[in-house]
C-alpha cells in the first residue's frame, strides 16, 4: 500500500458535508466530555427565537431534568434525528417537546435518555440574543403547548404591518 | 516539545476526535467549548492510520514498525513522516506524552 505523506488539515464546518447523523455524533462526543457544544442551527421550526443560521451554544445536561420552557437538543424518538425544540410539558421522567414554529403535532413524549443538552446562548450576526431563553420562556411554552403561539404571532405581525 | 521515538503518546484532553462517515474530525476544545464554527482539523488516510495507532500503549518506534509492514515506502520515510506528524500534533496540543501526564 502506498504511504502518502500524512497531512493535518484545517477545515471549517461549512466545507464539510456533515450529515445530521455526523452532527449528532460530534455533539454527543463533546457533551460527553462535560463541555458545551456550539454549532449553526438549520431550519425555522423555532423561529423567531432561533432562526436558520443562528449559532447556538448547547450545555451538557445537569443532574436535574431541564424545566418547562427550556430549549433542548434531543434525539427525536420517531426518527432518531437531532432536533432543537422547547420543553412544553413534563410527564414523570419524560418531557413533552414542541417546536415554537411548528403547526403539526408536538415531537411527543421524549424520554430523559434522549435529551442531550440545553441551549444557553443564541448568536445572531455576531451578537448574542436572549429572547426566548429568559423568564418569558415559561409563557412561550404555555402558548406553544396550547397552540396559541403561532396565531398570536400572526396577529401581532398583522398589527405591526397595519401600523408601520 | 521534543519528540522521543521510545515515548508513548495519546490524544490530549484538549480535543475531541471522531471518525464519522470516513472522515476523522478533530475538534479543539478552545476556552472549554467544542465550537463547530471555529477551526476544525482532519487527517488524510495516512494520518488517520498513524492516529489510530497513537493509543497510549505503543511507542513511536513500535508504531513505525507496524506501518513499515503495512505500507511500501523508502527506508526512513515512514519514520520521518510519523515523527513529523507527531511533532505537529504535539505542537497543537492534540497529543500528550503518556509518561508526562
Amino acid at each position: 500500500m502506498q504511504f502518502d505523506e500524512p497531512q493535518l488539515s484545517v477545515v471549517y464546518a461549512a466545507e464539510l458535508p456533515l450529515s445530521g447523523f455526523a452532527l449528532l455524533e460530534l455533539m454527543r462526543a463533546v457533551l460527553a466530555r462535560g463541555v458545551p457544544f456550539r454549532f449553526k442551527a438549520r431550519g425555522w421550526s423555532m423561529a423567531p427565537f432561533i432562526r436558520d443560521g443562528d449559532v447556538i451554544l448547547v450545555n451538557p445536561l445537569q443532574r436535574d431534568l431541564p424545566g418547562i420552557g427550556a430549549v433542548v437538543a434531543f434525539i427525536r424518538p420517531e426518527d432518531g434525528k437531532l432536533v432543537v425544540h422547547r420543553i412544553v410539558g413534563r410527564q414523570g421522567a419524560a418531557v413533552l417537546i414542541q417546536g415554537d414554529n411548528v403547526t403539526s403535532l408536538p415531537d411527543g413524549i421524549v424520554p430523559q435518555e434522549n435529551l442531550l443538552g440545553r441551549v444557553m446562548r443564541i448568536d445572531r450576526e455576531g451578537r448574542s440574543v436572549w429572547m426566548g431563553l429568559g423568564p418569558e420562556r415559561f409563557l412561550i411554552a404555555w402558548l406553544s403547548r396550547f397552540r396559541f403561539l403561532i396565531p398570536m404571532r400572526l396577529r401581532l405581525a398583522l398589527v405591526r404591518k397595519r401600523y408601520s | 516539545m521534543a519528540i522521543v521515538i521510545d515515548a508513548v503518546y495519546f490524544p490530549s484532553d484538549d480535543i475531541v476526535a471522531r471518525e464519522i462517515e470516513g472522515e476523522l474530525i478533530i475538534i479543539p476544545l478552545v476556552a472549554g467549548i467544542g465550537d463547530l464554527e471555529d477551526e476544525l482539523f482532519t487527517l488524510n488516510d495516512t494520518g488517520k492510520a498513524i492516529w489510530k495507532l497513537l493509543d497510549g500503549a505503543r511507542t513511536l518506534g513500535e508504531i513505525i514498525q507496524v506501518l513499515e509492514q503495512e505500507f511500501d515506502a523508502p527506508a526512513g520515510e515512514i519514520q520521518r513522516d510519523v515523527l513529523g506528524l507527531v511533532q505537529e500534533l504535539a505542537r497543537r496540543r492534540m497529543l500528550v506524552e503518556v509518561d508526562a501526564v
